[in-house]
C-alpha cells in the first residue's frame, strides 16, 4: 500500500495533532488526583501503551495466521512490524507501571496482575523477535515466526486469567471522574493512531528492504551469468 | 473410520519407536532424571525452615524444578531425530503431520510424568513435606500440567530444532508460554498441601483449558513446522 | 491440519510419474532454481548432474514434496506433490545421509518403515527387503554399527519397501567403495528392468552416461538437457 506523499503528510499531521490534543488534555484538562497528585497523570500513558501492546499482539497473531494461509511475505512484514512496535509499547508499559508503583506503593515492582501479565507479554514479544533474528531465509523465518505468533496469541488470554486469579484480583472498572475518563479515552485513541502509523511505516520499511535485497541478489545472478 | 484406525496405528508405532530408542540409548531421559534429583537436593539445601512454612514454598519450587528438568527431554525429542538425519525421512512417510505431533507429544508427556515421579520422591524425602496428602487430586494436577507443558514443549521443540541456538531459545520461549501452567499447577499444589484444599478445582480447570487449546492448536499448526 | 493419511495406490493412469512446471526456489535470498520444467515418463532413469551448491538437493527436496517452491509445482501422476500425505506412497527416497535410526537394528528400521506405509505383515516384508539387498545375515545388527555401504543398502531397501513407482536418490554413490558402487550400479540396472522410474543426482558424468536414459545438469538455477546442449544458447528441458 503506497500512499501518495500528500496523504502521508496529512496522516502524520493528523496523528501529531491528536497526540498534542491528548497531552494538552492530560496536563491541563484532567483534574488533579486527590491521593497521588500530578504523578497520577502517568496512568493515561500507561493504559494507552498497555492497550497498544495488546493490540500489537493481536495484530502479530492474526497477520501471522494470514501468512500461513496465503504465504505472501507482505503478511510477514505486517507481523514483524506489529511484533516490534508491540514490544516497544510493552516496554513502555512496564516502565510507566514501575514509575506508578514506586509513587503509589514505594516499590519499583509489584506482582499486581496487570503488570505481571504485561511482563509475560514482554517476554513473549522478545522471544518472537529473538527467533526472527536467528533465521536468515525470509520464507522460513516468516513461517516459523508466524507459528510462534499464533501460539503467543492463544497464550495471552490464559496468561491474563492465570495472573488475575493468582493475585485474587477480579477485574473492576475503577471509579473515575468523568473528565478523567474522557481524557483517558482521548489518550488511548491518540496512542492507537500513533501505533497504527508506526506499524504502517515500519511495514513499508521492511517491504522496501526486502525489495532492495531481492534486487541485489538478482544483479548478482545477472553479473555472474553474463 | 479406516483413516482414523490407520492414524492410530501410525501413532502407536511412532511412539513405540521413540520409547525403544530412549530405552536402548537413554541420552535425554537419564540426564533429565538426574537433573531432577540434583535440583530437588539443591533447593532443599537452601530451605532451612520448619515444615509448616516450607509447604507453600515447596509447591512452587517443585514445579520450577519439573519445568527445568522436563525441558531437557523436550529439547532432545527433535534433536535426536535431526542428528541421525531421520527427521526428513520421517516426513516422507504417508503419515499426517498431526499424527507425528501427537506421537511426539505422548512420548514427551510420558517423560514429564517420569520426571514428576522422581521429583515427588525426592522432594518428599529431602523436604519432609507430604506431597501425596491428597494423591488422586495431585495426580490429576500432574497429568493436566504435563499435558499442557508437553504440548507447547513439543511444538517449540520442533520450531527451534532447525535453529542453531536451539537450546537456549527453547527455554526462553517455553517459560513465558507455559507460565499459566506453572502458576496454576503451583497454586493447585499449594492448596492441596494446605489443611483445607480450597478452590483447587478452579486451577485444574485452567490447566485443562490450556491443555485442550494447545493440543488442538498443535495438531493444526504442526504441519507448518515440518517444511524445510 | 489434521489430515488423516491412507494408503493410495498410484493411479492407473497414463499421466507422467513426475512432472514439474515453472519451478522456482530461492533460499536466503539466493535463487537456487529458476523456472525449471521437466517431465519424466515411466521407466526413465534420469541422472541430474551439477557442481556442489548447484541446487541438486534443493531440486530433489521439491520433487519429493519436502520443500515448497516459491513458484511452480510438482506433480506425481498428475496429483500435486506438496503436502499430500497419502500420495507419498508413490515416492521412495534415499538421501546421502542414510537416515537410519542407529539404536534400531537393520530389520527394525525396515519394519518401522513398512508399518509407516501401512503394509500388511511388515516383519516378512522387512526380511524379504533385506534378502534382496543381500543383508539378511546382518538383520540383527544395530544400524549405527553397520558399514557405510551396508547402511546405504538398508536405506535403499527402505526406499523401495513399499514398491513405489518412483525412486529418488540423492548422491547415492557418495562414500561408497568400489564394491558398493558396483552393487548400486547393478541395483539401478535391475530397477530399470522392473520399469521403475528413477531419478538420482551425481557428480560422475561417465557413470551416469552408462546408467541413465537421460542426463540433466543444473547450472546457475537452470536445468539443461545434456543430450541437446547448444554451444551458444543452451536449451532448457521440456
Amino acid at each position: 500500500m503506497v500512499l501518495a506523499r500528500s496523504t502521508r503528510l496529512a496522516a502524520t499531521l493528523f496523528v501529531a495533532a491528536l497526540l498534542l490534543v491528548a497531552h494538552v488534555m492530560i496536563f491541563f484538562v484532567a483534574p488533579r488526583e486527590v491521593t497521588m497528585g500530578d504523578v497520577q497523570r502517568i496512568v493515561y500513558l500507561h493504559v494507552s501503551v498497555a492497550w497498544c501492546g495488546l493490540a500489537g499482539c493481536l495484530t502479530m497473531g492474526l497477520t501471522g495466521a494470514a501468512f500461513l494461509l496465503r504465504r505472501t511475505l507482505r503478511w510477514d512484514h505486517w507481523s514483524q512490524a506489529a511484533a516490534e512496535i508491540g514490544w516497544l509499547c510493552t516496554t513502555l508499559t512496564l516502565a510507566t507501571g514501575s514509575l506508578w508503583a514506586h509513587e503509589a506503593w514505594n516499590t519499583w515492582w509489584t506482582w499486581e496482575p496487570r503488570l505481571t501479565s504485561s511482563l509475560v507479554l514482554w517476554m513473549l514479544f522478545a522471544g518472537c523477535l529473538l527467533v526472527r533474528s536467528s533465521i536468515d531465509d525470509p520464507q522460513r523465518r516468516a513461517r516459523i515466526s508466524a507459528v510462534l505468533a499464533v501460539l503467543t496469541l492463544a497464550d495471552v488470554p490464559l496468561v491474563v486469567m492465570a495472573t488475575r486469579w493468582f493475585r485474587g484480583v477480579h477485574p473492576v472498572t475503577p471509579e473515575m471522574d468523568p473528565r478523567m475518563r474522557m481524557v483517558l479515552l482521548v489518550s488511548v485513541l491518540s496512542y492507537t493512531a500513533l501505533f497504527a502509523a508506526l506499524i504502517i511505516v515500519r511495514r513499508r520499511q521492511l517491504e522496501y528492504a526486502a525489495e532492495v535485497t531481492a534486487e541485489e541478489h538478482h544483479r548478482g545472478i545477472v553479473t555472474a551469468a553474463s | 473410520m479406516t483413516l482414523l484406525l490407520d492414524s492410530v496405528r501410525a501413532w502407536c508405532w511412532l511412539l513405540h519407536k521413540d520409547l525403544l530408542r530412549e530405552w536402548r540409548a537413554p541420552r535425554g531421559w537419564s540426564g533429565m532424571l538426574l537433573l531432577a534429583v540434583v535440583l530437588a537436593a539443591l533447593i532443599e539445601m537452601q530451605l532451612e525452615l520448619p515444615r509448616e512454612l516450607k509447604r507453600g514454598l515447596v509447591a512452587g519450587l517443585f514445579w520450577l524444578a519439573a519445568f527445568f528438568a522436563g525441558t531437557l527431554a523436550l529439547e532432545r525429542s527433535f534433536a535426536a531425530e535431526r542428528e541421525c538425519g531421520c527427521w526428513s525421512a520421517l516426513l516422507l512417510y504417508p503419515v499426517a503431520p498431526g499424527t507425528i505431533f501427537l506421537a511426539k507429544l505422548t512420548a514427551n508427556f510420558l517423560a514429564l510424568c517420569l520426571v514428576d515421579a522422581v521429583l515427588v520422591a525426592a522432594f518428599t524425602i529431602f523436604s519432609d513435606v507430604p506431597l501425596l496428602t491428597r494423591p488422586a487430586a495431585f495426580a490429576g494436577i500432574l497429568l493436566l500440567a504435563n499435558l499442557g507443558f508437553a504440548s507447547v514443549g513439543t511444538l517449540l521443540g520442533a520450531l527451534t530444532s532447525g535453529i542453531q541456538q536451539r537450546g537456549s531459545l527453547l527455554v526462553l520461549l517455553l517459560l513465558p508460554l507455559v507460565s499459566p501452567v506453572i502458576l496454576s499447577a503451583a497454586q493447585a499444589t499449594r492448596l492441596l498441601l494446605a489443611d483445607s484444599p480450597g478452590d483447587w478445582q478452579r486451577w485444574a480447570q485452567l490447566l485443562a483449558v490450556f491443555a485442550v487449546v494447545f493440543v488442538s492448536l498443535g495438531t493444526l499448526v504442526f504441519e507448518f513446522l515440518t517444511e524445510d | 491440519m489434521l489430515r488423516l493419511a491412507r494408503f493410495d495406490a498410484p493411479p492407473e493412469t497414463d499421466a507422467a510419474p513426475l512432472s514439474v512446471r515453472g519451478l522456482s526456489c530461492a533460499l536466503s535470498g539466493r535463487t537456487i532454481l529458476r523456472d525449471v520444467s521437466l517431465t519424466i515418463t515411466a521407466g526413465e532413469a534420469v541422472a541430474i548432474l551439477g557442481a556442489n551448491g548447484s541446487g541438486k538437493t534443493t531440486l530433489l527436496k521439491c520433487l519429493t514434496g519436502r520443500l515448497r517452491p516459491n513458484a511452480g509445482e510438482v506433480r506425481w501422476f498428475d496429483r500435486p506433490a506438496h503436502r499430500t500425505p497419502s500420495a507419498r506412497h508413490s515416492i521412495g527416497f534415499a538421501g546421502h545421509d542414510v537416515a537410519l535410526y542407529p539404536e534400531l537394528t537393520a530389520r527394525e528400521n525396515l519394519v518401522f518403515a513398512a508399518r509407516m506405509h501401512g503394509l500388511p505383515d511388515p516383519d516378512r516384508i522387512a526380511d524379504e527387503a533385506l534378502r534382496r539387498v543381500g543383508l539378511e545375515r546382518h538383520a540383527g545388527q544395530f544400524a549405527g554399527r553397520l558399514s557405510r555401504g551396508m547402511q546405504q543398502r538398508v536405506a535403499i531397501a527402505r526406499a523401495v519397501i513399499h514398491a513405489p513407482p518412483i525412486v529418488i536418490l540423492d548422491e547415492p554413490f557418495t562414500s561408497l567403495d568400489a564394491d558398493g558402487r558396483q552393487w548400486l550400479e547393478d541395483w539401478l540396472n535391475g530397477q530399470r528392468i522392473r520399469n521403475r522410474t528413477l531419478v538420482w543426482t551425481s557428480h560422475d558424468d561417465a557413470q551416469t552416461r552408462r546408467l541413465a536414459t537421460r542426463q540433466l545438469e543444473l547450472h546457475n538455477g537452470d536445468l539443461i538437457d545434456l543430450a541437446h546442449p547448444l554451444p551458444a544458447n543452451r536449451r532448457r528441458c521440456a
